[in-house]
């Protein structure tokens, strides 16, 4: 090494590049780094990256995070030189496709009325898309003579949606992560679009995440137990083996408070395959709630027999069998139902778990009546399959994340965060 | 040492490794750091300490964790029952018996964290299933691990004699708490790959036929790609398989063979039913030929 303080320094701009990326990184860790380097030195690339991962990254997921930003970072001349090729020609790549839009969208020698956010996505899209886009705006032309603001109007919906669809791409995210790693890959895909070869090691993984938040929850308890109250009668007899020395004592254990579930689970087709994910986490969570109590529904509600849920591979032909399957969804009647219920099934020690994807007829007395659930039970959670990033688009998802907490799960590592982290961790 | 004595080493005791673990594990002896292996079960973590002792010509110190775990079982704990007689005799003497020091070295039971660290040679350390004790013993084990002392509330700090290389391992049963894992180098170990698990069949069981070991690893190489197979089998359990096909005399692994034997690599029913299900050659080695 010539200079140890460009190395130094390196180092450093890459402990930052780490931490930004979410790794616990701090000066021990580079210091680390620093060591190791020397000892390793610099000749073989894979070793750097092997001992670098071994300092920086503790966990799986670090490590995958950590392979994606070495590669970024220290790159050999080859790859930078091409990496800057690349870079121009995307920039002139770009910067030809706007100078193509501003041609392009304009009606009768006028610019369209779009936002600037309009006009870099469509720059930005691909050319499939770019045509198909292009296609609609030239098809509808004619309409803009006739009415010029419900063309204008029906431009911006044609945008929207082709904004909105570039974003769906995002969904397939964990494809990469589950080139290096396929569990994480499943983790991080949206549940809906599991194949049916996959659900198999999707309801495994669930196994595992649930034994790990039992795990964590049991752990929890256990350490909040204390009453601070001593336990004459087990402290005695601990005493007689040391010949009635009570030098260790013990203490009462605090009664644990479970909480009780209600879940209510929209089965209708497109929901099918998310409640069932759900329902298996759930009842695997036996450490979250004292007891739980599950109602089906789509326009009619149905209460689920436990002894049947608790072989979820059947859960499909026993939703079928219910009658409630293939039907449109009806959350008001549902939530009604369950209000006005006798022995009562919602108390102020319930926590009633919406399972829904907010689409249901008659919105007005649906929201009426989750007003009336959330005043009845002690805490109300909806558990959403939509994507978080599509809420702004559906007024329905709106009105009920208004009137409730609302979190997003299409994805299993949303949902295990949804249910074991706060704010609307079970416990 | 440098990464070639230690590959040489490893060479000596047999075992075989890859180029990641090999430097791994030369990273966290150079730095002096505890190593904390995660991986699937069975697929060697255990084994990396055992061989690492034997490398490094250490005693190994193992500590099996468990639920309930607590510094009494695994630091220290005072012998009470010596005490008890101790105070008993002094006071049946007088003033003759001399009354020992009773929070002293005679009444200390060691346990093995305080074993590995007051042991004048140094040891390897096992913490092993670190992921089945609770969060407090782990919160317990960072005095240890970052500054290689513990602290004793009648004697004080005692600091380690020796540094011992600590190995901690996890199925990942649960996620350890971010303080542990930042004092730690890691490791996640895979499932290996077909070379790597035909050279540890080669290694382990030198008088299996050869022809049988390539059918053996590549069957099991293909019950771990198939997503139907929940539970995937691990080295171990390749092994025993293996050793299993030989005691029974078998030199050809069918289709038949396989479902008939497959108890030895499949721990679970719904695992086995899977694999009685499959196309005749579906999982047999003997189409990876």
């Amino acid at each position: 090494m010539n200079d140890p303080q460009v190395y130094l320094r390196k180092l450093s701009a890459f402990s930052r590049q780490l931490a930004r990326e979410g790794l616990a990184v701090g000066p021990a860790e580079t210091a680390d780094a620093a060591r190791v380097l020397i000892l390793v030195g610099l000749e073989d690339r894979e070793r750097v990256k092997t001992a670098l991962c071994t300092v920086y990254a503790k966990s799986r997921e670090e490590q995958l995070v950590f392979g994606k930003c070495f590669d970024g970072f220290f790159l050999s001349r080859e790859a930078m030189e091409a990496q800057a090729k690349a870079r121009l020609e995307e920039r002139q790549a770009l910067e030809r496709r706007r100078r193509e839009a501003e041609e392009l969208l304009n009606l009768n020698g006028k610019p369209l009325d779009l936002t600037e956010q309009q006009r870099r996505a469509y720059a930005s899209m691909p050319d499939e898309a770019r045509q198909r886009l292009t296609g609609f705006l030239d098809k509808y032309r004619q309409t803009a003579e006739r009415n010029p603001k419900l063309y204008g109007e029906f431009i911006h919906s044609v945008f929207t949606r082709a904004i909105l669809e570039q974003q769906m791409l995002l969904e397939d995210a964990g494809l990469g992560g589950e080139a290096a790693d396929p569990d994480i890959g499943l983790m991080y895909r949206d549940i809906s679009q599991f194949k049916d070869t996959e659900i198999p090691r999707a309801v495994a993984i669930l196994q595992t995440v649930a034994r790990q938040v039992n795990a964590s929850l049991s752990a929890r308890r256990r350490a909040q137990a204390h009453t601070g109250k001593l336990d004459f009668r087990r402290t005695i007899r601990l005493g007689l083996e040391t010949g009635g020395s009570f030098h260790r004592l013990r203490y009462r254990r605090k009664r644990g408070r479970k909480k009780h579930l209600v879940i209510l689970c929209d089965v209708s087709g497109s929901m099918m395959q998310f409640s069932e994910f759900a329902l298996r986490f759930i009842q695997s969570l036996n450490q979250a709630s004292d007891s739980s109590r599950v109602f089906l529904f789509s326009e009619t509600v149905v209460e689920a027999d436990p002894f049947r849920l608790e072989n979820m591979d059947l859960f499909r032909d026993y939703v079928r069998q219910s009658g409630v399957y293939g039907r449109g969804t009806d959350l008001g009647a549902a939530l009604t139902h369950l209000c006005a219920s006798r022995p009562p099934v919602l108390g102020q020690s319930t926590t009633l778990l919406i399972l829904s994807d907010s689409k249901t007829i008659d919105q007005n007395r649906a929201v009426q009546a989750l007003l009336e659930a959330q005043r009845q039970a002690g805490r109300v959670i909806w558990l959403n399959p939509i994507p978080q990033r599509k809420w702004q688009y559906l007024r329905s998802v709106q009105t009920m994340a208004a009137v409730c907490a609302m979190a997003p799960c299409a994805t299993l590592q949303e949902l295990t965060a949804a249910l074991s982290g706060r704010p609307f961790g079970l416990l | 040492m440098t990464l070639e004595e230690l590959k040489e080493k490893m060479d000596e005791a047999h075992y075989v490794y890859d180029e990641t673990l090999a430097t791994v594990l030369y990273v966290a002896l150079a730095l002096g750091r505890p190593l904390l292996i995660e991986g699937a079960a069975g697929v060697g973590k255990t084994e990396v300490a055992k061989v690492m002792a034997a490398a490094l010509d250490r005693d190994l110190v193992r500590l099996q964790c468990y639920e309930g775990l607590d510094e009494s079982k695994a630091l220290y704990e005072w012998n009470y029952q010596k005490q008890l007689l101790a105070i008993q005799i002094s006071r049946e003497a007088g003033s003759e018996a001399q009354t020992r020091q009773l929070f002293s070295d005679e009444y200390l039971l060691e346990r093995p964290l305080l074993r590995s660290i007051r042991s004048e040679k140094p040891v390897v350390l096992l913490i092993d299933e670190i992921d089945k004790a609770d969060e407090e013993f782990e919160a317990f084990l960072l005095e240890l691990l970052s500054e290689m002392q513990v602290t004793i509330p009648e004697i004080g700090t005692v600091k380690a004699r020796s540094i011992p290389l600590v190995v901690l391992t996890s199925n990942r049963a649960r996620p350890l708490s971010e303080a542990l894992r930042r004092r730690c180098a890691y490791l996640y170990i895979d499932y290996p790959s077909l070379d790597k698990e035909l050279a540890i069949l080669r290694g382990k069981l030198p008088h299996v036929d050869d022809r049988l070991c390539v059918q053996v690893a590549t069957a099991v190489q293909k019950l771990r790609s198939s997503q139907t197979i929940l539970k995937k089998p691990s080295i171990a359990e390749t092994l025993d398989w293996a050793a299993a096909l030989e005691a029974l005399g078998i030199r050809e692994l069918t289709p038949d063979v396989l479902v008939k034997t497959g108890g030895f690599l499949l721990k679970n029913n719904e695992d086995l039913a899977a694999l009685a299900r499959q196309e005749p050659d579906g999982h047999c080695g003997r189409c990876g030929q």
